[in-house]
């Protein structure tokens, strides 16, 4: 929230400086160490990908995967058994059932936030907004970063359907690309012209670039022409073709069923098979406030299929052990239901939820955490946002005890102190 | 606090210190005996030959568990030496009032002296051309018109480049993008105040800009603004910065170009700035209320004896001190008044040691890439001023000129060094950006893109979808803010001398209607137009230049091989707009 990006000092200019002497003999503070963490681009071993599915509003836990029928407030739904024994779900998810032993639902999520913003923004960066003065990247920027490749024609972090979280002090290099409409694919990467006359004009435009830099010869210039490139380069690319939803057979189009959130979640697996390591899809419309059980029924049976058409279609492909998928939101709902209006309905309740993961090698079929019998209390394992960010990071080999420092070198962990489960499910 | 990093940088005293700190370490690890066996081992060591090695491997024992941060601050920052106390300032003319030529000649001197030091040998003057694009930029943010740029190219007048600057000056784009840069540092957006319409303090400062109202009275007026939003835009700031440590930080940051915000919870460690020097500043924002953001609320602030803090707690952090202004005297406080008048008056005074030289920092890097001292908002500790004297000298006249901004822009702007070209030459090559030795290459914000592709295009609107409806219930943004949001793509300001942009702002601009539209080709490319006249309209409204010799031959035969006259214009015009000329300030 307080970067001075304006007139930060960059690395190029810091090595410059002290070249020039401007310090004296010792630099101290940050200066040294903007100046010695060089950016090397090593050449990156082939990675794991993470598929956030963003549940926007935050769902009702006890209407999907904590239900609790003895209880006072267990609503209208009842659970169904699932390939994973001991473990009962919604029967509004009753092909994600059949899918459960693939899966771990964390039933211990206990969070500080309860207003939307603050806890969309703790869930995916495992800091409190506005903690210390700094924006904070979010997973999605931080997977990115650490995963992703700097040559890579398709960018590192996409975010489908709703807004992401973005980079914060990380920077633009990994904010996500963002993709609103999914079945139009991605915003201008097409030209508005005939692909021959395009070529002529980028042929023109880099006449003119080679002159501007023999004269100049700015850095500016420079990255003016890599952004180019790369956005040019990926326009002729075969995987901009993944972009492309038009192109996947119609039967396994099915699969997946229809809107926005479909489409996203299949455009998601064809992103996750040319390496992209981070790609994030939102559904809206959890935030039942008022007629929680026919929005939750309508909401389970959009994602029912497309959830359960991913977890079988990266398994054909032998890319399920390597792709995390998570289902997750800002919080839980209430386990008493409220008459406030003409339909009953659950308020915000960060206090016990749940979230699912499922894939990148995971044990599945495992339930992490517990909560008492009206589902309000967590009795067993309670869990946080770092938790979980830690656990994903390990699932996903990215190293979250690292530091990355601010535009005013102030260091900051990837994730702060956690608690992470990774043992209780690898 | 990262131990490994610690020993870089530290002497080996500092070391030891370090060692010597790491006491009262949980029982997990080393015994308190192990400990102080390290530390004596360390403290010894320090005197023979390879020192150094055999106490960092002590030192390691001792600190083998870090410390978590204690909210009352971990004690090892105590240890760093606050700031020197800032010397007050002098109001001090360098010529006489007003002198745009004395404090220009001034400027020219003290660079020139380091330069000659540097053994720098500073670049020519700018070419006409490279000084138009550039003053119009830095001053107005937006390109010439191609009328505008062909008449000034065309002129003969030897004070051409002064009444320039005057005339930019005087113009209502000035204060526009004036506003834009402060929209940018003093408002936020964060889930708080998303129900917030900020747009009525834009046309409010603009105006305050054009009005050239004094900047100790404007950052009064925003300081202790009080009020509904609707009858005092001013009160965006506090709407924004909703929180005591918020405010704080902001007002530290953007007008007395100081980062205080790490020493909310603890003594900084590397500025030393003190816990409590910060409370003590923090305790001028303690009656302030903020009002109204919720839904159908009146968002306002008052300053009252009696603060609802239900949304807006104080921190963890907060400590009970006595309001002190920053390294100097506690005032006495009126219990039953408001405070900030009392931290405005402070501030804006005629000796605060840290105002003027601020905005004075600040006006610099604005119009040169980069600061006297950066981060321009960090001017403490190590972030040394490359030219001391001229700073200070500087800020001593902008005091001394009851705080004028656009005098101070001309003086600046009038030296030979705002005036050198961006070219590389003989002797400047490998020159450091603090030499000045030739004017950096600009970047430009996503604000000056928007409307310099409009000015050519004459196209105000992007086309495009309508905002997204959802959780933000807050006000629909227009088309340029759109844009410019797209183009900050999550950041706050982007770097003025970095290209920050990356492959889905390149899509926009090469594949948006916006830029792309082949009607806008046919308005420069009228049936009857000689070839070398429509290229030479369309590089004076692109690139405020003529395009040279061998461009226009080029293009003319680029246009010879197009299939119609509109594709080939089109081209043209497509590639100017996308070039690094035009998205950069030579």
């Amino acid at each position: 929230m307080f970067s001075s990006v304006l007139q930060e000092r960059t690395r190029r200019e810091v090595m410059k400086l002290s070249a020039a002497g401007v310090f004296g003999a010792s630099l101290s503070g940050w200066m040294k160490v903007l100046a010695n963490a060089a950016e090397t681009p090593a050449a990156k071993p082939k990675h794991k990908s993470c598929i956030l599915l963003w549940m926007e509003g935050g769902a009702s836990h006890k209407d999907t995967f904590d239900l609790k029928p003895d209880s006072k407030g267990a609503g209208d739904f009842k659970p169904i058994a699932t390939s994973a024994p001991g473990v009962q779900i919604s029967e509004h998810l009753p092909k994600l059932a059949k899918l459960m032993h693939t899966g771990v639902i964390v039933r211990g999520m206990s969070t500080p936030e309860g207003a939307h913003g603050r806890a969309k923004y703790y869930g995916h960066t495992g800091y409190r907004e506005g903690q210390g003065g700094i924006t904070y990247p979010s997973l999605g920027a931080i997977a990115s970063q650490e995963l992703g490749s700097t040559t890579a024609s398709v960018p590192n972090f996409v975010a489908i359907g709703g807004r992401s979280y973005g980079s914060g002090f990380l920077g633009p290099k990994h904010q996500p690309l963002q993709v609103q409409s999914p079945d139009k694919g991605v915003e201008d990467l097409k030209a508005i012209i005939s692909e021959g006359q395009f070529n002529k004009r980028v042929g023109l435009l880099q006449e003119m670039e080679s002159a501007f830099f023999k004269e100049y010869k700015a850095d500016a210039i420079t990255d003016h022409k890599t952004a180019y490139e790369r956005a040019v380069k990926l326009m002729q690319s075969k995987e901009a073709k993944s972009f492309d939803l038009a192109l996947e057979p119609a039967a396994s189009r099915a699969k997946y069923g229809t809107g926005r959130f479909a489409d996203g979640v299949l455009m998601a697996r064809r992103l996750v098979e040319i390496g992209v390591p981070f790609i994030e899809v939102s559904l809206g419309g959890w935030d039942t406030h008022m007629d929680n059980f026919e929005r939750v029924k309508k909401l389970s049976g959009e994602i029912d299929s497309p959830m359960s058409a991913l977890i079988t279609d990266l398994q054909e492909r032998g890319l399920l052990d390597s792709t995390l998928i998570v289902w997750m939101g800002d919080f839980g709902r209430t386990p008493n239901i409220n008459t406030k209006g003409a339909k009953p309905g659950r308020d915000h309740f960060p206090k016990a939820w749940s979230l699912a993961m499922f894939g990148g090698g995971i044990k599945g079929g495992q339930i992490i955490g517990k909560t008492d019998k009206e589902g309000a209390e967590v009795v067993e394992r309670k869990t946080t946002a770092q938790d979980c960010l830690a656990t994903f990071c390990d699932v996903l080999s990215i190293d979250h005890t690292k530091k990355n420092d601010t535009p005013t070198g102030r260091p900051i962990t990837i994730v702060d102190k956690p608690n992470a489960f990774t043992k209780m499910i690898v | 606090m990262n131990l490994r990093r610690f020993f870089g940088l530290c002497t080996l005293a500092a070391l030891v210190l370090t060692v010597a700190v790491g006491e009262g370490i949980s029982a997990d690890n080393p015994t308190k005996k192990e400990i102080k066996q390290a530390q004596k081992k360390a403290a010894e060591l320090k005197k023979t030959a390879d020192a150094k090695k055999a106490a960092e491997d002590a030192a390691k024992v001792a600190a083998a568990k870090p410390k978590p941060a204690t909210p009352a601050g971990n004690p090892a920052f105590s240890k760093v030496a606050p700031p020197e106390p800032a010397t007050p300032l002098k109001p001090a003319l360098i010529g006489a009032a007003n002198d745009t030529t004395a404090v220009a000649r001034f400027i020219d001197a003290q660079i020139l002296k380091k330069q000659i030091e540097e053994k720098i040998t500073a670049a020519p003057l700018a070419s006409d051309a490279e000084f138009l694009r550039r003053a119009y930029l830095d001053i107005t943010g937006v390109i010439p018109t191609a009328d505008q740029a062909k008449a000034f190219l065309a002129s003969t007048e030897t004070t051409k480049r002064a009444k320039l600057i005057d005339e930019l000056l005087a113009s209502t784009n000035y204060g526009r993008h004036q506003a834009d840069i402060w929209m940018n540092l003093l408002i936020q957006k964060s889930s708080d105040n998303r129900r917030v319409d900020f747009s009525s303090m834009r046309p409010w400062l603009a105006g305050e800009f054009n009005a050239n109202r004094p900047w100790n009275e404007l950052v009064t007026e925003i300081v202790t603004a009080s009020g509904d939003q609707e009858k005092n835009p001013a009160v965006g700031f506090y709407l924004s910065n909703t929180t005591v440590d918020k405010m704080t930080d902001d007002v530290c940051k953007v007008f007395l170009g100081l980062q205080l915000q790490c020493a909310q919870c603890h003594n900084h460690p590397f500025t030393g700035w003190r816990q409590t020097e910060y409370w003590s500043m923090a305790q001028f924002f303690m009656k302030v209320e903020v009002d109204g953001l919720g839904k159908d609320g009146k968002p306002g602030i008052i300053e009252t004896n009696n603060v609802k803090r239900k949304k807006n707690p104080l921190p963890e952090s907060a400590q009970t001190v006595s309001a002190k202004f920053l390294q100097a005297e506690e005032p006495k406080l009126d219990k039953t008044s408001p405070y900030r008048p009392s931290l405005a008056k402070w501030m804006t005074s005629q000796t605060n040691p840290f105002f003027a030289k601020a905005m004075v920092n600040r006006m610099w890097a604005e119009l040169f890439g980069y600061g006297i001292v950066n981060p321009v908002d960090d001017m403490v500790g190590q972030n040394l001023p490359s030219h001391p004297d001229m700073l200070n000298a500087l800020a001593a006249d902008f005091a001394g000129n009851k705080y004028d901004l656009k005098q101070l822009i001309r003086a600046i702007c009038n030296s030979d060094a705002y005036q050198r070209s961006s070219k590389p030459s003989a002797g400047n090559e490998k020159a450091a950006e603090w030499t000045f030795a030739r004017m950096a290459m600009k970047v430009l914000s996503p604000e000056q893109i928007y409307d310099s592709i409009s000015s050519v295009t004459g196209v105000e609107k992007a086309e495009g979808k309508q905002p997204m409806k959802g959780m933000n219930k807050g006000p629909t943004a227009g088309p340029r803010e759109r844009f410019v949001n797209f183009f900050l793509s999550g950041a706050e300001q982007l770097s003025t001398v970095e290209y920050e942009a990356g492959i889905p702002q390149a899509l926009k601009l090469m594949n948006s209607r916006f830029v792309g539209n082949p009607n806008i080709a046919k308005a420069y490319a009228k049936p009857g137009t000689k070839p070398a006249d429509a290229i030479q309209q369309m590089y004076l409204a692109t690139l405020s230049r003529m395009p040279t010799e061998a461009e226009t031959k080029r293009l003319t035969e680029y246009l010879g091989k197009s299939s119609t006259n509109t594709d080939g214009y089109g081209d043209i015009l497509w590639a100017l707009l996308n070039s690094s000329e035009f998205a950069l300030t030579r």
